[in-house]
């Protein structure tokens, strides 16, 4: 083996652990399930005020125009409409959104609504108020709005050439972010290889994750004490809340978000801050809720995209045997008119860099442009769906080109399960993963090994068949400092969530989480790991539904996206329920007569000594002695609450600025498919035949 | 989203809709709704009056007229068509391109009228009336004309029925031992059709309606063998669209495709 | 008779009998969750494509986005509040969370209502034929699989 394909030593060991035999890793009947089933759950439109303003957007029709005059008059003569809100008010009473792109990309203003010009078709113009959903639909069509078209920006690659039109005046060349990454020695891999497979361009199409439920927001404002509760579907309210502090010009606490069932989310609801904004300054405008509910054309159009992205030039030096060595693109990726999660999708690819394979050597130069279309935000696979995408198409081409077997070729280069835990080239960590046999074991369920007879069936009536394959890595738990790959100025890093779990006085446990899950069934799981520890049944443990950040369960990266709830969420469960095991056996202890905690145990909703099982207080007498009985307890034994909160925070480092290197996120899913596909040459319609699919 | 303020009316008779829609300029008829509502919602179009048919039991009827052929009530609904035995027995094509439109929910309330008169090129209805040569009756205030398929469909979203008239009943003629075919190719697996065709098969000759081409069902007629219907829609000179889900050429290509297969289907 | 813009109408929902008075131009999507505050019922597009609106009018599965509350003036509804009066259960319901057949719960109710319908009048259905009921409802969690396996599942049981 050359040097350029040596495998790099394992840098962390991975400690193996007995899992003892209980609710974990068992089907346990779901406790979200009941309230669904029968349409009781509390989705934000459920949500009802007295006296309630129903909010419609009037938005552009231009992808780029400035605006020259809006009259809301006509609208407010409409009897029922309560009243309006322009961008002129929103700039007068909000700093414009905090961003996260360096400067120049970084000085663009972004604001709740459109701000004397608009950049892309659906931005929101002006925000109507009134008694019905109806009515402030026919107000807004009294709204005028005179606009100036511009020319558009539409065309990534051409979007930074000298003469396009400029859609931020603070932003030269549209160009919101540029860097370079540079990893093993892409010199000498061009040097050492059999062939050089080129590919001019690879497209990944801009996209939307389409929850079936669409974003919304039910906004109060208490005049009293400045205080705003948002009934919200957002999924982040860590990140909501940061970025509507500073631009509503008040304290974080002056903003909870409340949610109890939200229809999926998929990304789409990070970045909804923006019309929170307007929300919120309406509703303190009326004086009376305001309910907006986002509508499917408006989510299609106006919502976050998934970006665009194009990878030119690729360059990739292979041996003849197959064996890629690396890669040399130059990436164009499209954001769209705003930045409000970006730019980075710039380095969230580097969670993959090399995909699921071998290859040491890669050279990519990473441009983002902004365009007049809809702004980008998460999507399912954020940034790393392109990439990984690109990976795929590499080594079907390169198979091609060699007219190698796409199955061999990846079993050649597929990183091997023995030489997990794995450092990529830029320094981040696959915990574990077999993809060749992961492989194995898509083929067999699409019966790869009589293919070819199925290909001679499907020829004989007319059709032509095709096998694909796709092998992806879901990662997890980011480590947020990889922003500061993006802009070194920056002062995110690592990740958390926080839980809390409490005894109350009859002895209820109780949890509540920092997340907003979509479906994902975190109310069930987290009574699972609760019940493991505590040595209860999952139906014996309450989990409140859904999210409110005034239950002190907010941390800042409070929220359910990017796959790490299994590894934050239940990390923090377990954390609070490991604190509140502790205090509870010591309660147990001291009132039983053990001279320490390690001799007593818990079981069944009790705390019981070990060597006398009878001897035992429940859960009940715990939370009862606490809470309104303390004097019997032991004064150094009075600190304890049984309301225990605890944050999880992964062991993430802080990223190397300079090499762009570092363990970007904790964990690795890996998922193999396999396609059999026949199309009619007659109508090029084509039809799925069979379908595996494989998840490590 | 949200329609527009409208006003609505729901008649007990043919004669008072008819006298409805014709008291009010900007009056429509309300079939199904599966397509009107939606247009209403997006403000595409904001009639004035609304008059639903759906008490008039009389539009509802299903009947084999004296000489086999088959009498459908305008707003007999596209499961109505799948379940009635009369139309099993006259002309089951009918029930099985009514079977592909959209899905349960749809099927249910759509109707036979309302697929037909609201003639957006890419319904399923259209093409398989024109190729069975069926008649429409309409009835205004002046009293009831009929109106032959080839004559019937105007343009998009036009018909022979006009402001202040109703379409009451479609009549297809007895199949006499013709066969029916029709083949389409939706986008996705059932969703809007990019190219559709129906063809009836009689007395040696194939007559073909392709759907999706133009702003009407093209007819083209041939004799019953593949490459003669292939050249016939090819003298047809097809001038079809270009849009989001298929170029003109495709869809000029798909035309002689679902054509043949058409035929395939009637003669198969 | 004379066109008018608003009506009172009586609609029987779930077996109780509701009176209200209402703009024509209402959906019985928004009569339903606004009106009569039966928020289960769910709106999930702008086009009648997703069918997480779907209740039973007069026996039969329909979109209630693409129907206007004046036109269910005298009908009897059934929507997703009805399925289980006594807070027992539906076997479809059962069904649903034996299989994990949801996870967000948005598209439930429309499913479980076209799955009823289904029932109803099919009660030994294929798997082909319970595909073809559900197809007028859109489901972005789940994949459909486990939805299938449930409503094949209830209907086995005897669907009630």
């Amino acid at each position: 083996m050359s040097e350029t394909t040596v495998t790099p030593d394992k840098p962390i060991s991975v400690e193996k652990e007995e899992t003892a035999p209980g609710f974990i890793g068992v089907n346990v009947p779901r406790k979200e399930d009941k309230r669904l089933v029968q349409g009781e759950g509390v989705f934000v439109d459920d949500v009802k005020r007295h006296g309630m303003a129903y909010v419609h957007y009037v938005r552009s029709p231009y992808a780029h125009a400035a605006i020259s005059r809006i009259d809301v008059s006509k609208a407010l003569e409409l009897d029922g409409v309560y009243g309006t809100l322009i961008g002129e008010e929103v700039a007068a009473e909000t700093d414009p959104f905090f961003q996260i792109a360096p400067p120049p990309g970084g000085d663009l203003k972004d604001y709740a609504l459109a701000v004397g010009r608009v950049r892309h078709v659906g931005e929101p113009v002006v925000a109507v108020a009134a008694a019905t959903r109806e009515l402030a639909r026919d107000a807004a069509e009294l709204v005028e709005v005179d606009y100036e078209p511009l020319d558009p920006v539409l065309d990534p690659e051409t979007a930074a050439d000298p003469g396009a039109p400029k859609l931020h005046d603070e932003v030269p060349n549209n160009t919101i972010w540029q860097g370079n990454f540079d990893y093993g020695d892409y010199d000498a891999a061009l040097a050492e290889a059999d062939k050089v497979v080129r590919i001019k361009r690879l497209h990944f199409h801009r996209f939307s994750s389409t929850p079936l439920e669409t974003s919304g927001a039910v906004v109060e404002y208490n005049r009293g004490t400045g205080q705003w509760t948002i009934h919200s579907n957002n999924q982040f309210p860590g990140f909501a809340i940061i970025m509507m502090g500073p631009a509503l010009k008040v304290g974080m606490d002056k903003l909870r978000f409340v949610s109890q069932d939200i229809g999926g989310g998929f990304g789409n609801k990070i970045c909804t801050h923006v019309q929170l904004v307007a929300m919120c300054l309406l509703a303190r405008k009326l004086n009376r809720a305001v309910n907006w509910t986002e509508w499917r054309t408006d989510q299609h159009t106006a919502n976050s995209h998934g970006n665009e992205r194009v990878f030119l030039d690729v360059e990739v030096p292979v041996k003849a045997d197959g064996t890629l060595l690396g890669f040399k693109t130059r990436i164009v990726d499209d954001c769209g008119a705003y930045t409000r999660y970006e730019p980075l999708g710039c380095i969230i690819w580097a969670q993959v860099t090399p995909g699921c394979y071998r290859w040491r050597h890669v050279r990519v130069d990473f441009t983002q442009v902004c365009t007049n279309k809809s702004p980008c935000g998460p999507n399912r696979g954020y940034s790393r769906m392109q990439h990984l995408w690109f990976t795929e198409r590499i080594i079907d081409i390169v198979a091609q080109e060699l007219e190698l077997d796409p199955v061999a070729i990846r079993k050649r280069n597929y990183i091997r399960a023995d030489e997990m835990p794995y450092e990529t080239p830029n320094g981040c960590v696959y915990d574990s993963g077999d993809y060749a046999r992961c492989l194995d074991e898509a083929l067999k369920l699409v019966d790869y090994d009589s293919i070819d007879e199925k290909r001679r069936d499907a020829e004989s009536r007319g059709k032509l068949l095709g096998v694909g394959i796709g092998s992806t890595l879901d990662s997890g738990t980011n480590n947020f400092g990889q922003s500061t790959l993006v802009n070194p100025e920056l002062q995110f890093s690592g990740n958390n969530e926080v839980a809390t779990v409490k005894l109350d006085i009859f002895g209820e446990i109780v949890v509540t989480l920092g997340t907003t899950p979509q479906g994902q069934s975190h109310e069930t799981t987290a009574a699972q790991v609760v019940a493991e520890i505590l040595k209860v049944s999952p139906d014996d443990v309450n989990v409140r539904a859904g999210h409110d950040s005034y239950w002190n369960s907010h941390a800042g990266f409070s929220g359910t996206y990017a796959s790490q709830f299994a590894v934050t969420g239940l990390g923090a469960v377990k954390g609070a329920t490991d604190m509140l095991a502790g205090e509870i056996k010591q309660i147990g202890a001291a009132v039983l007569g053990a001279d320490s905690t390690d001799e007593v145990e818990l079981e069944g909703g009790f705390v019981r000594r070990k060597d006398n099982p009878e001897a035992a207080l429940p859960f009940m007498a715990c939370g009862a002695i606490v809470n309104a009985n303390n004097a019997v307890l032991p004064l150094e034994l009075r600190e304890i609450t049984l309301n225990c909160r605890y944050v999880y925070v992964p062991p993430h480092q802080l990223p190397d600025k300079e090499r762009k290197y570092g363990n970007l996120t904790l964990t690795y899913a890996n998922q193999i498919h396999a396609c059999v596909v026949e199309v009619d040459p007659e109508t090029g319609v084509y039809e799925l035949i069979d379908y595996g699919a494989v998840d490590d | 989203m949200l329609l527009a303020p409208v006003e609505y009316a729901r008649p007990s008779s043919v004669d008072e809709a008819v006298r409805l829609l014709g008291a009010h300029d900007g009056a429509r008829a309300l079939a199904g709704g599966q397509t009107l509502t939606n247009v209403m919602k997006a403000r595409a179009a904001a009639p004035d009056v609304l008059v639903d048919l759906n008490d008039l039991a009389e539009l509802r009827a299903i009947s084999r007229s004296g000489d086999g052929g088959l009498e459908l009530g305008a707003m007999v609904t596209l499961s109505e068509l799948m379940r009635s035995p009369e139309v099993d027995e006259a002309r089951p094509i009918l029930a099985a391109v009514a079977s592909q439109i959209a899905d349960v929910q749809v099927r249910n309330r759509g109707t036979i009228g309302g697929n037909i008169c609201s003639n957006d090129p890419t319904n399923h209805l259209p093409p398989v009336v024109a190729a069975l040569g069926a008649t429409m009756t309409i009835r205004g205030v002046d009293g009831e004309r009929t109106v032959g398929a080839e004559d019937f469909f105007l343009g998009v979203y036009m018909t022979a029925v006009a402001p202040g008239e109703l379409l009451t009943k479609v009549v297809i003629p007895a199949a006499g031992g013709a066969r029916d075919g029709f083949a389409s190719v939706p986008i996705g697996k059932d969703g809007t059709c990019i190219v559709n065709a129906a063809a009836t098969v009689q007395d040696g000759q194939a007559r073909i309606a392709l759907g999706c081409v133009a702003a009407v069902p093209v007819l083209v007629t041939s004799a019953v063998d593949e490459a003669a219907v292939r050249q016939a829609v090819q003298d047809a000179e097809l001038d079809p669209p270009s849009d989001v889900h298929a170029s003109a050429d495709y869809r000029r290509h798909l035309a002689q495709v679902v054509a043949v297969r058409a035929l395939r289907e009637a003669t198969g | 008779m004379e066109p008018v813009s608003g009506q009172r109408i009586s609609v029987e929902v779930n077996g109780e009998w509701h009176e209200r008075d209402v703009e024509v131009r209402r959906l019985l999507v928004h009569f339903l969750r606004d009106d009569l505050d039966l928020t289960g019922t769910h709106v999930g597009c702008d086009t009648g494509n997703c069918g997480a609106c779907t209740v039973i009018v007069d026996g039969v599965a329909v979109k209630s986005c693409m129907m206007l509350a004046v036109q269910a003036d005298g009908a009897s509804v059934e929507t997703i509040e009805g399925l289980a009066p006594d807070g027992e259960l539906h076997a479809l319901q059962q069904a649903f969370s034996s299989f994990h057949a949801l996870q967000c719960g948005y598209c439930t109710p429309g499913m479980l209502m076209s799955a009823k319908h289904l029932l109803d009048h099919n009660p030994e259905p294929t798997e082909g034929e319970i595909r073809r009921a559900i197809q007028g409802n859109i489901c972005r969690c789940t994949g459909y699989v486990n939805i299938v396996e449930a409503i094949a599942s209830a209907a086995k049981g005897g669907g009630r």
